[in-house]
């Protein structure tokens, strides 16, 4: 059903740009992935208090507009519907309050020396706290304890509006429903202390809570195990004069409490002794239960955000791995890459290095072209400036320019053009095979133009009877605008870092169709190109390698090319390219499980391609989304500097394949910018490639097109046509 | 009743563009002439199209036809509706978005840049006659209004200072003083006017010192274009860490909008130059948005808020302004023509072009008034009790404010065509003399 309509879609957009239709749906579902993953992110720094996190503390003020009674009273205070009123908790009965957890160490040692000695307390738990860790707000509950509010993320409320407030208790609700399905009508307000501490700042908070229905809890005896002051300490601390009653201050949360656990231990038998009772709040009080059970829609929200909150932290940990092997992926490539390329420069740049006998015999020179009425004659022209003697055939491909005439009208003796209908690249190569008189096949673009050494220097390599391919250095001849020094960049570092790389690994996964040279026989044995992926050269080149041929770089043999200048026909043409990969390395797959050469590459060289240019860039979104997430919620600085860090690394590698290159250094001032976004696009037209791999509807549509266009005879061949030709060539 | 409108925050260094005043096709038949060479007009008036081309040098660009590029016109346009809004509104992230001020200089560079290629001399004369007289005009207004209401000799210190400082509104080699805390007129004009009238004034106090350095600062780009386009915001660097230090207030305001501005002048002059054109292309790009955000960054660490704006730091606003500036010219499409959706804008564009000194000298005065009488609306209670929100509204003083400025451009707008030796005009929206016709 989905293909059918996407294929009618297509038919109707075919004539008229169907390429801008198509593109929200090739952004949207990266971008829904994105959104996604951003926002679990922002929800897992939201409970871990690094998003919206408040730490400022108001300072004292003064208290004439406290009332008197507030002041000198208990530290329970009803301010509910009006009241002004304060209790104490009863002579001989104590209410142990812990502040600020659940913390996943200290909480259930709390619990357990309570349970030890049959005391019950109260918890007032933080919102994030209880989000992040429910099955402890459980087990508090379960075990007798009552649990009471203490704000979403603890901050001084005399600070916060209305609203804030509001939502600051109805954000912890919900997290206290999800995690145990009650309700809480005690509150503690952040950095509160005794009543008589109560001024003009936090009491209108006080009286604004008791409206929401809350009873405000303070203390009156501070234990000060925050301070870690020792364990005598903190049980003196802790000790009410005379027998009185108390709501004793402790914390099991925020650092380490091993303090507050031994002095829980000792101080529950001795008090006992003295015959206090350790209750919860309202058992001290003898008051109906402060918690109520939550029950329909409230408690499922509940449920809902506990499990997004884990979900969130799940996925971040995830990411967090993730962004570990990515990293770790990264730069060991960039230093894999490093020591590779430099041995191969030193190994084929030595004196006495030689691929074998030179090579001298004449070779054919293959030219598929494609409507290249503007570049051909150039083509053409520096072919014939060659030091290596070379027959040229072009293959003209059904063009409707006169790209064929062109050619003919140059009158050139060596030079042979043959047309075909117009029947894609693969056929063109096939076509100017059979016509080949020579035993080395060296094939190009329409648009590329040859330095006079380039034929020689590629041809070079065959002096080696082992190999079977070659592949040459192809550069960006417009470099001048932003995209073009872009695309400069990763091409001077494709070949003179990667190739070198993959030269030396024996699995360089795809020779150059701007540039390339092929051994006759070893084209034959494999059965010349083929058109069942999207990247034929990809293709070819692993069928060399499984058939046992070493496919090596030459890197003198330059080739001067013209690269996109449009992001929308960048855009098409790396998606042919990372689709036309994915496709080469599925076709090739077999080879994993083959013996000999084929074993060899599919075991070695297909895991590396995959891993490289498959795996590791679907992961890269990572490093953005951690980059964009460092700079807005903090650590800002290390984050710039960690990126600064990697960019460097990058910097380093593309200066020293500058270098090998002998390029100036100048185009390297874009490449923070490129890291900034030009690298996203790359990933989002891999992701493309994804889904329509996994989705498998593209491919078919892509056939059914190329067929379309073949059986309009005279038609005027669309743009989209050409673009989905001549820029499949190039380089990798 | 108190509810003043947000009007007019003056940082002192807020402020307006204005003005090369290239005359535009205020008289269609003998425009081409002019173009952007106000001052050639002078001598040969019915000049063919051609005639300012006729001395092309080395190192002009290529392609450099004798038509107004309207992308300058445009950005001008934009620029100067900028000022007013913003002067208006007073939001802080308003410079941020379109740096108005960086982009007015860099086109008064660009120009002189193309006039100096006569005799120095007679340049900066030529331009002098053309920025002063309408200056004059608001001064003898301006001032003749603050002595009737007792602003005089004595106001301030010795006489003779004040007899003076008067001279600046005649030459504006520093800044033209104003009656401090001036009372309101009949609920018209609101207090304190003659800071408001005052406060664009540095912009020209500014130009005018570009336009005296332009032949050296010339000199200096041709021999040493990078340093010369730098060195003002080294100056800003000196200036904001404290390396220099200017006792005199004057002069030190002087040097601060000197340097704060000074690389968005010279890069004018480099982009006529053919400087920029010689870099890559992908250079620009590049750099600019690191330019941006280091100027962003100490924005935003140094205090940046509502009331407290690049304008207030100077360093910030130097890099900003030199970052955009230089995208907006490495963009330059050169328009001899509008592109269609433009269109429609022509003749307020071309208005605005043309009686960009006006407009910028008078909308202060223009946004005081408009707010004051804007303000009078609270006195009926059925308005303030019902319409509150309408009354706090900046929007219908916006309509107002540029009611007064066509008013304005009405009244006080010929001066610019008196001081380019042109027939006066009512209305110069390139379309033939239909006074006082609109098209907004």
């Amino acid at each position: 059903m989905a293909s059918r309509t996407r294929r009618q879609g297509a038919a109707h957009g075919a004539p008229d740009g169907s390429p801008r239709r198509r593109l929200p749906m090739r952004l949207l579902l990266p971008m829904l992935l994105l959104v996604a993953l951003v926002a679990m992110l922002m929800l897992r720094g939201y409970v871990h208090s690094e998003i919206l996190a408040d730490h400022r503390v108001q300072p004292e003020a003064s208290t004439d507009k406290v009332p008197e009674k507030i002041i000198d009273g208990g530290p329970v205070i009803d301010t509910r519907s009006g009241r002004t009123t304060s209790l104490n908790v009863p002579d001989h009965r104590m209410v142990l309050t812990f502040d600020d957890g659940p913390d996943p160490t200290w909480t259930p040692k709390v619990l357990d020396v309570l349970k030890k000695h049959h005391a019950h307390a109260v918890f007032f738990v933080t919102g994030t706290m209880t989000s992040r860790y429910p099955g402890l707000v459980r087990r508090m509950v379960a075990e007798g304890h009552e649990v009471g509010l203490h704000t979403f993320n603890h901050p001084d409320l005399s600070y916060q509006s209305k609203k804030r407030i509001d939502w600051e208790l109805s954000q912890s609700q919900l997290a206290l429903a999800g995690a145990a399905g009650i309700r809480s009508s005690i509150f503690r307000p952040p950095y509160s202390s005794f009543a008589d501490a109560m001024d003009n700042k936090s009491w209108p908070v006080t009286r604004y809570i008791g409206t929401k229905g809350y009873i405000t809890v303070v203390n009156n005896t501070d234990s000060e195990d925050w301070r870690k002051p020792g364990v005598r300490e903190i049980v003196r601390n802790a000790t009410p004069k005379g027998g009185k009653g108390a709501i004793v201050l402790m914390h099991d949360s925020g650092g380490d409490r091993h303090q507050t656990v031994q002095a829980l231990d000792t101080f529950l038998p001795r008090m006992q002794k003295q015959g206090y009772e350790f209750d919860n709040l309202t058992e001290a009080l003898d008051a109906p239960s402060a918690s109520t059970p939550v029950t329909g829609a409230e408690l499922w929200k509940g449920k809902a955000w506990i499990f997004l909150v884990g979900a969130s932290d799940g996925i971040t940990g995830a990411m967090v791995v993730g962004l570990s092997v990515i990293g770790s992926l990264v730069i060991g490539r960039f230093v894999l890459m490093l020591v590779l390329s430099g041995a191969h420069a030193r190994r084929v740049r030595r004196k006495d290095f030689s691929w074998g006998p030179p090579v001298t015999e004449p070779v054919t020179v293959l030219v598929p072209a494609y409507n290249e009425a503007k570049c051909i004659e150039n083509t053409v022209r520096s072919l014939m400036a060659s030091e290596h003697p070379v027959e040229v055939i072009v293959i003209d491909d059904g063009s409707g320019d006169g790209t064929a005439r062109i050619v003919e009208a140059m009158g050139l003796p060596n030079v042979r053009v043959v047309r075909q209908l117009n029947a894609g690249k693969p056929a063109a190569l096939n076509r100017g095979l059979a016509n080949a008189s020579h035993d080395i096949i060296v094939m190009m673009d329409g648009d590329t133009v040859f330095e006079p050494a380039t034929v020689r220097e590629l041809v070079q390599p065959f002096g080696d009877p082992r190999v079977g391919a070659v592949a040459g250095n192809a550069k960006v001849g417009n470099r001048d605008t932003l995209i073009g020094a872009w695309q400069h960049i990763e091409y001077v570092m494709g070949f003179n870092l990667d190739r070198r790389m993959y030269n030396l690994l024996r699995c360089m996964p795809t020779i150059p169709g701007a540039v390339g040279a092929f051994r006759r026989s070893a084209l034959e044995r494999v059965g010349g190109m083929s058109d069942d992926t999207l990247a034929e050269d990809t293709d070819i080149t692993m069928a060399m390698h499984r058939d046992g041929w070493r496919v090596v770089y030459a890197e003198k043999a330059r080739a001067w090319t013209e690269a996109p200048e449009s992001v929308q026909q960048l855009w098409s043409q790396r998606y042919r390219w990372s689709y036309g990969t994915m496709q080469a390395i599925w076709k090739h797959r077999r080879a994993i499980v083959e013996k000999g050469p084929s074993g060899r590459f599919g075991r070695v060289g297909l895991p590396l391609v995959s891993l490289f240019m498959v795996l590791a860039p679907l992961l890269a979104p990572l490093i953005d989304i951690f980059l964009l997430y460092g700079v807005v919620f903090g650590p800002t600085e290390k984050t710039i500097l960690a990126w600064l860090g990697v960019l460097m690394l990058q910097a380093v590698c593309a200066a020293y394949a500058f270098t090998l290159d002998r390029e100036r250094l100048t185009p390297l001032i874009s490449m923070p910018l490129q890291q900034i976004l030009y690298r996203q696009l790359m990933y989002v037209v891999l992701l493309q490639s994804w889904i329509t791999a996994l989705t498998g509807g593209r491919l078919r549509w892509q056939k059914l097109r190329r067929s379309g266009q073949v059986a309009t005879p005279g038609g005027v061949p669309t743009q989209r046509r050409r673009v989905a030709h001549e820029e499949r060539e190039s380089i990798r | 009743m108190s509810a003043l409108p947000p009007q007019s925050p003056w940082p002192p260094s807020a402020g307006g563009p204005m003005a090369d005043l290239p005359p535009s096709r205020a008289h269609p038949g003998r425009a081409t002439n002019g173009t952007l060479f106000t001052d050639t007009a002078v001598r040969t008036d019915p000049a063919p199209p051609a005639a300012p081309a006729s001395a092309p040098t080395a190192d002009a660009p290529p392609k450099r036809a004798p038509v107004r590029d309207r992308y300058f016109d445009l950005l001008r346009a934009v620029a100067l509706f900028r000022v007013v809004f913003y002067h208006l509104m007073g939001w802080s992230w308003l410079p941020v978005v379109f740096p108005s001020m960086g982009v007015m200089f860099a086109l008064a560079g660009n120009l002189m840049a193309r006039s100096l290629k006569r005799p120095a001399t007679q340049v900066i004369r030529s331009r002098m006659r053309r920025l002063l007289p309408p200056l004059w005009l608001l001064g003898a207004i301006g001032v003749t209004g603050m002595v009737l209401q007792g602003w005089g000799p004595n106001s301030e210190g010795h006489p003779g200072w004040w007899w003076l400082h008067l001279t600046y509104w005649i030459v504006p080699l520093s800044d033209p003083p104003y009656a401090d805390g001036l009372p309101g007129f009949h609920h018209i004009l609101g207090e304190d006017w003659g800071a408001e009238l005052a406060g664009p004034l540095w912009y020209i106090r500014a130009y005018l010192w570009y336009v005296l350095l332009s032949p050296f600062i010339l000199k200096a780009l041709r021999a040493l274009p990078w340093s010369t386009i730098l060195s003002p915001i080294a100056l800003a660097a000196a200036l904001e860490f404290g390396w220099v230090h200017i006792p005199s207030v004057r002069i030190d305001s002087a040097v601060t909008d000197f340097s704060t501005f000074g690389a968005c002048w010279i890069l004018g002059m480099a982009h006529q130059e053919g400087i920029l054109k010689r870099l890559p292309r992908y250079v620009v790009p590049s750099l600019v948005p690191f330019v941006a955000a280091l100027g962003l960054w100490y924005a935003l660490t140094h205090g940046f808020k509502a009331g407290h704006d690049l304008d207030d730091i100077p360093f910030a606003q130097s890099l900003w302004s030199f970052a955009t500036v230089l995208l907006l010219l490495h963009i330059s499409p050169s328009w001899s023509e509008w592109p269609r959706p433009l269109r429609r804008f022509d003749r307020l564009i071309t208005l605005l072009n043309s009686r960009a000194v006006t407009i910028y000298l008078w909308h202060n005065l223009c946004i005081l008034i408009a707010a004051t009488l804007w303000d009078r609306l609270w006195g009926f209670d059925a308005l303030g009790e019902h319409y509150a929100w309408l009354l706090n509204s900046s929007w219908p003083v916006l309509v107002l404010v540029w009611m007064l400025i066509a008013t304005c451009i009405v009244s006080f707008g010929w001066m610019e065509d008196v001081a380019a030796k042109r027939s006066p005009q009512v209305w110069p929206d390139g379309h033939q003399n239909k006074p006082a016709h609109k098209h907004r």
